[in-house]
C-alpha cells in the first residue's frame, strides 16, 4: 500500500471518531457514555499519526524517488520475509539525517486488508446507522430480572416514575402489591407485537456496546399502536391478570396516556422516564 | 463438537467478508506467491467497489429486511468503535517494545527454560491494562523480540483476562461474590499456561506466519521513527482484521437470534457450552464483560465464569486478528484448543470455588 494511502486511511479514521465523539455524539448510538473520552483521544492520536506521515513524506521530497520505488516494489505484499533491503539503498541518510522506513523496511508494507477501514471510517462520517431498536428487542426475549428481597414503601408520587426493570420487579416479587392500584409513568421505545391490541414498551441495555444489547419489556395495551420505534412515555395502571407479586403475574400495563417524546441521550439505559410537563 | 463448528463457520464468514474488498484471500498462508505489483490490485477494489453495492441490494432484496441491514451495522460499527482505542493501545505499546527495548531485556526477565517461562509470561499478563486487542500486537512484538512464542502465547492469553483493570470490572459487575474474581484469576492463568505448555507439547513452527515483521532497533536508525512506523503499520494491519471479526460477529449477532440460543439455558452443562459460544459470538471487549456476565442472570456462576474465562481468550474479532497476525493455520488450532482448555478450566474451577 502506497503512503499517501496510508495518510488517507489514518486520517479519514481519525476523522471519524472525532466526528463521533467530539463534534456529535453518535458514539452513543454504539458504545456506552465512559467510551467518549477514550474515543476522543484516539480520534486524536490517529489524526496526529496521519499528519505526521504526511509530513515525514513531505520532507523527504523527491530526492529519494528512486529508493522508494524500491522499497515499494519489496513491500508490495504482507507476506514479505524480513529479509528486506537494509544496507541495498542507493540512499543511505536521510536529508534531515533521520533514517526513515522507506529504507525497505517492512513497515512501509501495510497490507490490503487494512483498506477494509475505510467501510467504518467514511460510514461515521456519512452514513452512521441507527441506534439499536425494535428490531433487535422483537428478536430476543426479555431480559430475566434478578430476584430482590426486599421492598421499599413506594413514593406517594402520582403518576410515580418507574424504570422498566422496577416495574417487573414489583409485579413478580413484590409479595405487598404496592403496585396495585397505582399510576405509573414509563418511557421507552415501542416495539410492535405480532397479534395485535397491544405493544412491547422496551428499553434496551447495552452493558459494553451495542453487540452485547438485552432488552426489558412492559406489555402495554392501548385504544391505538404508536409506529415501530418511536420514544414514548406511557402511564397507566398494571394490567390485571395472575397472581400479582408471583411469576405468574403478566409484566403489562393498561394505558391511560401515551405521549411521544425525543429520544433520551442516556437511550441504552434502563432509566426513570424524565419529568413531564 | 458444536463449537468447533461454530469456529470453523466463523473463520468461513471471516474469510468470506474479506474476499471482496481484499481481491484473493487475506493471508494464504506461507506459500505466497512473490508480491504482485502495486497497480495490479487497483482493478481488483474497482471490482469490489462495483459488486460490494450489488451484493448489498440483491440481499436486501432477497428478504434481509432494511432493519436487519441496519441492526447488522450497528453492532458491527460498535463491536470496530469500543475495540478501537484499545486497539491503539496495543499497538502502541507493541511499537515501542520494538524500537526501544533491548532483546536482552527480555532474556533476562524470563527464566531460559521455556516450560518455566510459560508460567511466569502468563502471570506476567498483569502488567498490561487492556482488552484482548491490545495482546495480540504486544505478542507477536514479544515473539519477535526473542521471546519463545509458548510464553508469549500464554501472556496472550493471561494479559486481557488478569489485569488490575478488568479484575476491577468483574469485582465490581459482581458484589458480592468475591470469589468470582479470584475463580476468574484463577481460570485465566491455568487456561494460559497450559495453552503455552501444550504450544511447546505440540506446536510447530510452521503454523506460525514465518515474516516476523518487528526487527527491533537497527542501527542508524530514529528509534521514534521506527517507533511510529511499527505503531502505524500494526493498527493498520490489525484494523483491517478487526472490521472482518467485527463483520462475522455482527453476522451471528443478527442470523442467530438470541431467543434461539436462550433454550439451552436450562440445562447446567449445556449452559456452560451455550455462554461459552455466546462469548465467542458476541465479541465483547474484556474490559466490559463481566458486566455483561453479571447481567445474564438465570445462569449458572460457572456457566458466567466460562464465558468470563473463554471471552478474552477466543472470540470471532480475536481470531481475525490471530489470523491476521500469525496466519490463518495458527489461528484455527490455537483457537479451537484454547476453547476446549478454558471451557474445561472454568468448569473445574468453578465446580471448586462456586
Amino acid at each position: 500500500m502506497r503512503r499517501p494511502l496510508q495518510v488517507t486511511l489514518l486520517v479519514l479514521s481519525g476523522l471519524g471518531l472525532l466526528h463521533a465523539s467530539l463534534f456529535t455524539d453518535l458514539c452513543l448510538r454504539y458504545v456506552k457514555p465512559g467510551m467518549r473520552p477514550l474515543l476522543i483521544a484516539s480520534g486524536f492520536v490517529l489524526l496526529v499519526l496521519g499528519i505526521v506521515e504526511a509530513a515525514a513524506r513531505e520532507r523527504r521530497g523527491d530526492r529519494d524517488e528512486q529508493g522508494r520505488h524500491g522499497a515499494r516494489t519489496h513491500g508490495a505484499g504482507p507476506h514479505n520475509p524480513p529479509e528486506h533491503t537494509h544496507g541495498h539503498e542507493p540512499h543511505p541518510r536521510d536529508d534531515d539525517g533521520h533514517g526513515t522506513g522507506h529504507h525497505g523496511h517492512d513497515h512501509a508494507a501495510v497490507p490490503r486488508v487494512a483498506w477494509l477501514l475505510l467501510l467504518p471510517a467514511l460510514s461515521l462520517l456519512f452514513y452512521a446507522p441507527p441506534a439499536l431498536g425494535a428490531y433487535t428487542a422483537a428478536r430476543q426475549p426479555a431480559k430475566v430480572i434478578a430476584e430482590q428481597d426486599g421492598f421499599d414503601p413506594l413514593p406517594k408520587t402520582s403518576p410515580l416514575p418507574i424504570t422498566l426493570t422496577d416495574f417487573t420487579t414489583r409485579v413478580q416479587q413484590d409479595r405487598s402489591l404496592a403496585i396495585k392500584a397505582r399510576t405509573v409513568e414509563m418511557s421507552g421505545l415501542v416495539t410492535p407485537v405480532p397479534g395485535g391490541g397491544s405493544w412491547d414498551l422496551t428499553r434496551i441495555i447495552i452493558s459494553c456496546c451495542a453487540a452485547d444489547a438485552q432488552s426489558v419489556k412492559v406489555r402495554v395495551y392501548s385504544s391505538s399502536i404508536p409506529p415501530a420505534n418511536t420514544w414514548v412515555s406511557v402511564t397507566g395502571n398494571w394490567h390485571p391478570g395472575g397472581k400479582l407479586g408471583t411469576r405468574s403475574a403478566p409484566v403489562a400495563l393498561d394505558a391511560q396516556t401515551v405521549k411521544r417524546i425525543q429520544r433520551p441521550s442516556n437511550g441504552y439505559q434502563d432509566a426513570l422516564p424524565f419529568p413531564s410537563r | 463438537m458444536r463449537r468447533t463448528d461454530e469456529l470453523a463457520v466463523g473463520a468461513e464468514t471471516a474469510a468470506v467478508v474479506g474476499l471482496p474488498a481484499d481481491g484473493h484471500p487475506a493471508d494464504a498462508g506461507t506459500e505466497d506467491p512473490p508480491p504482485p505489483d502495486p497497480p495490479r490490485f487497483w482493478p481488483l477494489l474497482l471490482v469490489a467497489a462495483a459488486v460490494l453495492p450489488g451484493t448489498a441490494l440483491f440481499l436486501v432484496g432477497q428478504g434481509v429486511s432494511k432493519a436487519a441491514l441496519q441492526a447488522w451495522q450497528t453492532v458491527c460499527l460498535a463491536v470496530i468503535v469500543q475495540a478501537t482505542p484499545f486497539l491503539l493501545l496495543g499497538t502502541a505499546l507493541s511499537g515501542a517494545i520494538n524500537a526501544f527495548v533491548p532483546e536482552r531485556v527480555f532474556t533476562r526477565l524470563l527464566p531460559r527454560r521455556p516450560a518455566l517461562a510459560v508460567p511466569v509470561a502468563g502471570v506476567a499478563g498483569v502488567v498490561l491494562p487492556g482488552c484482548e486487542c491490545a495482546s495480540v500486537p504486544v505478542a507477536n512484538s514479544l515473539i519477535g523480540r526473542g521471546v519463545t512464542p509458548a510464553a508469549a502465547f500464554a501472556f496472550l492469553l493471561s494479559a486481557p483476562a488478569i489485569n488490575p483493570v478488568v479484575l476491577t470490572a468483574t469485582a465490581i459487575a459482581f458484589p458480592g461474590t468475591p470469589l468470582m474474581v479470584l475463580a476468574r484469576l484463577l481460570a485465566s492463568l491455568v487456561t494460559a499456561a497450559v495453552m503455552g505448555w501444550l504450544w511447546l507439547w505440540l506446536g510447530r513452527e510452521e503454523w506460525l506466519r514465518p515474516a516476523v515483521r518487528h526487527t527491533g532497533h537497527q542501527p542508524g536508525h530514529h528509534r521514534w521513527t521506527e517507533f511510529r512506523r511499527a505503531f502505524q503499520h500494526d493498527f493498520l494491519q490489525a484494523g483491517g482484521f478487526l472490521v472482518i471479526g467485527a463483520m462475522a460477529a455482527a453476522t451471528f449477532n443478527v442470523a442467530v437470534p438470541r431467543s434461539v440460543l436462550d433454550t439451552f439455558s436450562g440445562s447446567p452443562w449445556l449452559s456452560v457450552l451455550f455462554l461459552a459460544a455466546l462469548a465467542i459470538i458476541l465479541a465483547v471487549c474484556s474490559e466490559a464483560d463481566a458486566f455483561v456476565a453479571s447481567s445474564l442472570t438465570g445462569f449458572s456462576p460457572t456457566a458466567r465464569l466460562a464465558f468470563m474465562v473463554v471471552g478474552p481468550m477466543v472470540d470471532l474479532k480475536l481470531i481475525a486478528l490471530q489470523a491476521g497476525t500469525f496466519g490463518r493455520a495458527f489461528a484455527a488450532r490455537f483457537s479451537a484448543a484454547t476453547t476446549v482448555v478454558a471451557v474445561l478450566c472454568s468448569v473445574l474451577v468453578g465446580g471448586v470455588l462456586l
